[in-house]
């Protein structure tokens, strides 16, 4: 009946569920969130906001630019998006090193100082509501050395149109493409322990009197009780650990339930060194 | 452009069951209003039906897919920050209309002025919890505001100093009769963007009827000649009429666009339902008289955006603008929640029109709301607390009903609300097919 029913003012297109979308398609009863979530991925939604260019949604990359645009075309050679109307999108992360530690500037994988990508909707919420349809000064900061900054001004698109997203910011599937696909890269990516709601990660644990403790990395191959109980950390690079091609090709089998802190036994046929 | 704007429906509905949606039709067919979260949509005939005669079945609404979980549940607001104050300035008046909740003007007390102490400590509460981008208002009434200018403009400036100081935004309106105004406050009002709201109860003999000098004098003419300067003066400011209307306004379409054509910057009229005399309140009679009027008003301004004019009667773009967001709330306005009204003396009230009324007293200036008095009239006034309100369709549209008439005299109007907002969300969803540049937003 759902196709004789159009949502007409605001407060009904925010609630409305179009027929055959399940109840998590909204988002006041979904997961959805900017991590990038379960049911969509609403970084994806930000991608546009900048006529000229197009940003990976989970960095601020220029991935793309308009090819009618050919004073933006340098932006294409590792730019990333530094500074809206003089306010930075980038932090450098702090935080404490070691437990109870002072809040530092913390390392990147080089050892240099990371900058992360600030949440954009709320480093972006004020450039909407005040700039929409309007050129705001936009910095960029090449990532290859020697380090090269460009600043351009960028017409903001309206973020909405009535209550949803507008249709120039996303076509249509992207809202879900880049989803965790818990089952797959992000049990092993995924260290926020979010999954979920958390995902098992330090396991068959046993506690010494001194309050130490030993145990496996659920993601290592072979969690036996004869295999040593040193946690593996994952450099991607470690055999020991489980690799994408196993979680692709048979994760049910690799991965198993956790029951009283220790291992479900093995089922025939799972990865093996 | 061809619209059929009369209403597709033979009359104003006037019936408030079922309690849980409003079935409504125009030109472009059929539509439901969902009262929860005051949702709007158009729907096939079949489900109009159905809808019609499931009643408050919450399963039929189930199964069409508008049923929401209770937007609104029967919780009362806690801690709210002050975020409006209303300064009776002077609880003192140069007229003496007769239908004056203030009574003309003293409260029913000795005529008093607001000390400039008191005022300072209003503005300091005002901003007290604002933070920086956060917006506050100050309003200014009485009595009659501009008999106490020195007070006004001090209060004024203070308020626009700490608002620079603290980056908090800070609105500014006064509700004059307009006899005493100068092109001196003309300047003061347009510096600080203040919104002007000026009393005119309608074209002159109704107006002298009802507003006269204390010595019996008319005052239309006056004020006309001392609201012109004003208007020709706005920019920052707004300069609007609010129209208390009696029995004694002959036509609101006439009177609309009389002070439309003055250059008004918004009309909105308001029935008189309670007065403290008892005199010129509106009949049920009366007010089915007036909705009519009111649909009429509602037509023209239909009429006038279809050829692209700007037609500004308030309670058509008021309504309109609720009716987009789909506006639902617990409560009529912010009274006894972030808006108090302060006393000459320093005391807080539910609003401008509690003012030295014992049953609406919330606290004072200098300790700010007494959140005990305060939950507990706010736990009372709640819409669920209310009837027939229970029953009513446009309960979350209406919040129950101006909290000082609703004491004072009762529900009266409610048929007349129902109508009016019945002919609103037709000509909302007539605007919305025809018009739908008029709800967007103008950032572009």
């Amino acid at each position: 009946m759902n196709d004789k029913i159009e949502a007409k003012n605001l407060s009904a297109q925010l609630q409305f569920r179009a027929l055959g979308n399940p109840p998590s398609t909204l988002p006041n009863s979904a997961i959805s969130n900017c991590c990038p979530g379960l049911e969509m991925d609403f970084r994806n939604a930000w991608k546009r906001i900048f006529v000229g260019i197009e940003l990976h949604e989970s960095s601020n990359f220029v991935v793309k630019v308009d090819p009618s645009a050919p004073e933006l075309h340098e932006l294409a050679n590792n730019y990333q998006l530094m500074k809206v109307q003089g306010v930075p999108v980038m932090a450098t992360a702090t935080g404490p090193l070691i437990p109870d530690g002072p809040n530092v500037p913390l390392p990147d994988s080089d050892g240099d100082d990371a900058l992360i990508p600030l949440e954009w909707s709320n480093v972006l919420a004020g450039v909407i509501y005040n700039s929409a349809g309007k050129l705001v000064e936009c910095e960029f900061q090449s990532m290859d050395p020697p380090v090269r900054n460009l600043a351009f001004n960028l017409r903001v698109r309206n973020f909405f149109e009535n209550a949803v997203i507008a249709r120039d910011l996303l076509k249509p599937g992207e809202l879900t493409q880049s989803l965790c696909s818990p089952w797959q890269n992000d049990y092993r990516e995924c260290g926020c322990f979010y999954w979920a709601a958390s995902r098992p990660d330090y396991v068959n644990v046993e506690l010494s009197e001194d309050g130490n403790s030993i145990g496996h990395n659920w993601m290592q191959r072979d969690r036996t009780p004869e295999t040593a109980k040193v946690y593996v950390s994952d450099d991607f690079l470690d055999e020991r650990l489980l690799s994408y091609n196993d979680l692709f090709n048979g994760w049910e089998k690799a991965l198993r339930f956790v029951i009283g802190n220790e291992d479900e036994p093995p089922i025939d046929g799972g990865p093996k060194k | 452009m061809l619209v059929q704007i009369q209403s597709a429906n033979p009359a104003p509905s006037l019936e408030h069951r079922p309690s849980n949606f409003h079935l409504f039709d125009t030109g472009f067919g059929h539509h439901v209003l969902m009262v929860n979260g005051s949702r709007i949509f158009s729907i096939g005939a079949d489900v109009a039906a159905q809808l019609g005669s499931a009643g408050d079945e919450i399963g039929v609404m189930q199964e069409l897919g508008i049923y929401a979980s209770p937007y609104i549940d029967d919780s009362v607001p806690s801690n709210l920050p002050v975020r409006s104050l209303s300064l009776a300035v002077a609880q003192k008046c140069n007229l003496a209309c007769t239908y004056c909740y203030a009574q003309q003007g003293d409260f029913g007390g000795a005529p008093k002025e607001m000390p400039v102490e008191v005022a300072d400590r209003s503005v300091d509460l005002l901003f007290s919890d604002a933070q920086a981008g956060e917006r506050v208002h100050l309003s200014f009434l009485g009595g009659e505001p501009l008999t106490s200018r020195t007070v006004l403009r001090r209060a004024t400036e203070r308020a626009a100093r700490i608002a620079a100081s603290k980056r908090v935004h800070v609105g500014f309106s006064i509700t004059t009769n307009g006899t005493l105004l100068t092109p001196e406050d003309g300047d003061f009002f347009e510096e600080h963007r203040f919104a002007v709201t000026v009393s005119l109860d309608g074209l002159e003999t109704a107006h002298n009827a009802l507003r006269p000098f204390k010595g019996g004098q008319p005052t239309f003419q006056r004020v006309l000649a001392r609201v012109e300067p004003l208007l020709k003066l706005q920019r920052r400011m707004q300069v609007s009429v609010r129209a208390t209307v009696t029995p004694l306004i002959r036509s609101l379409p006439e009177t609309l666009n009389a002070f439309v054509e003055l250059g008004f910057h918004s009309v909105g009229f308001s029935p008189l339902l309670s007065s403290s005399s008892g005199a010129d309140e509106m009949t049920k009679e009366e007010l089915r008289s007036m909705l009519k009027g009111m649909i009429a008003c509602g037509e023209e301004f239909e009429r006038r955006l279809y050829s692209g004019q700007r037609y500004p009667f308030l309670n058509m773009t008021n309504a309109l603008q609720q009716l987009h967001q789909g506006s639902h709330r617990p409560y009529p306005c912010g009274a006894g929640a972030g808006y108090f009204g302060v006393s000459a003396s320093g005391e807080l009230f539910a609003c401008h029109r509690f003012v030295e009324d014992p049953g609406g007293l919330l606290g004072d200036v200098d300790s700010g709301p007494d959140r005990s008095r305060q939950t507990a009239w706010l736990t009372e006034r709640h819409v669920h607390r209310q009837e027939p309100c229970q029953s009513c369709w446009a309960r979350y549209l209406c919040g129950g009903g101006c909290h000082h008439e609703v004491i004072s005299r009762g529900r009266p109007a409610c048929d007349y609300i129902r109508g009016w907002l019945d002919y609103c969300l037709q000509a909302y969803m007539r605007l919305l097919h025809e018009c739908p540049e008029y709800f967007r937003p103008c950032a572009t």
